[in-house]
């Protein structure tokens, strides 16, 4: 697996874009884009600050959980979908190549055949620029500043002041 | 680590880990507690009726901009009990420091061996070299009688180099020291990743 993720900004705009036509198309009310261990990527639709950081992290145990399910059954299918049916929203989760879950929030009234349909089509999009997202993994040409770490220091003072 | 170049955030995920009741949860809960609500996002804690950890703990803090950049820091617990090994190691995955928190009590001696082992080998199948994954070593419970001597519990966990804390999980005394320390390891480790050296170059791994 890999332990770090850069994705550049023309890369998101990509993923944003296909986000974006999903939930047009689907009527979903939100979308989160997450890698495997919990990370948001990217999100569309209104959710409380937060909320995303919350929805991923959920998610990625979840998914994680489902597959180990699906091994014990004889399954080892690393595109897996599943869906929690709710009384007024639900949720539908993809596994996308084992690497990154796409999170759908969408009302009761719109049907899970509409969602589903249009999420297979946004995977397949997002699973044709993974490539990309290994390449992102390369060589850096944005640097972090030298006074980050010091930084960081500063603000851990500030956050937690000793007692 | 994720990096969002374009909202120009970085993302760390930083593991509390140890055998059960060692004080996992009682430390995120004291920083949650210390931490500004504007710097904090919610508790989440996934429980078993009797109040222990069936998935995971987990709670994010921000740190606002700092040099153009905002950090967003990821906070975890796993379960400690043994048969949940496997929710262990997914909690682990994209880690990027890990704060092992020891029950320093002598009749847990061999849980904390035992928890180490498991860590390094979890590590080892997610495809980290664990030595090379920053830590901290917080002796918890340093209150309570037949307590193991910090040089012991180190030497036997095999981690006399690992920046060391004691503490009382529960009044939150060293707690906060370790969270300092692995923050400032992570990002250290997370800049020297993205910056290589000269000397460096060629050699990253990832």
């Amino acid at each position: 697996m890999k332990q770090g993720l850069h994705i550049p900004e023309e890369l998101l705009n990509q993923i944003e874009y296909i986000l974006a036509h999903l939930a047009e198309k689907a009527h979903t009310d939100s979308i989160v884009l997450a890698d495997i261990s919990g990370q948001v990527i990217s999100q569309q639709g209104i959710m409380d600050e937060g909320t995303p950081d919350i929805v991923a992290a959920l998610a990625a145990g979840d998914v994680a959980a489902m597959s180990e399910l699906s091994k014990r059954i004889g399954e080892n299918d690393p595109h897996g979908s599943f869906f929690h049916e709710g009384e007024s929203k639900s949720i539908y989760l993809h596994n996308i190549a084992g690497s990154f879950i796409l999170i759908v929030i969408f009302r009761a009234e719109t049907p899970i055949g509409l969602v589903r349909l249009f999420a297979k089509r946004a995977v397949e999009q997002l699973l044709t620029i993974t490539e990309e997202f290994e390449e992102a993994m390369g060589p850096k040409t944005t640097f972090i500043p030298d006074d980050f770490s010091t930084g960081v220091t500063q603000a851990l003072e500030d956050i937690f002041p000793d007692d | 680590m994720f990096i969002n170049w374009k909202l120009r955030e970085i993302n760390l995920k930083i593991v509390y880990y140890g055998p059960s009741l060692s004080g996992k949860t009682s430390s995120l809960e004291y920083i949650h507690s210390r931490t500004h609500p504007e710097h904090r996002g919610e508790l989440i804690s996934l429980k078993t009726r009797e109040d222990r950890t069936l998935y995971f703990d987990y709670m994010q803090f921000q740190m606002g901009e700092i040099s153009g950049l905002k950090p967003r820091f990821n906070i975890y617990t796993v379960p400690g009990q043994v048969y949940y090994r496997g929710t262990r190691k997914l909690v682990l995955k994209g880690v990027d420091g890990i704060v092992f928190v020891a029950d320093s009590q002598l009749s847990r001696l061999e849980e904390n061996v035992d928890a180490i082992k498991d860590l390094y080998d979890d590590l080892e199948e997610l495809g980290y070299v664990p030595r090379e994954v920053p830590l901290v070593l917080q002796c918890n419970k340093r209150d309570l009688p037949d307590i193991v001597p910090i040089p012991t519990l180190k030497e036997q966990l095999g981690l006399n180099g690992a920046p060391t804390f004691e503490s009382i999980a529960v009044d939150g005394e060293g707690v906060l020291d370790g969270l300092k320390t692995i923050v400032n390891s992570v990002v250290t480790k997370a800049r020297g990743k993205i910056n290589p050296s000269p000397v460096s170059l060629g050699e990253q791994s990832d």
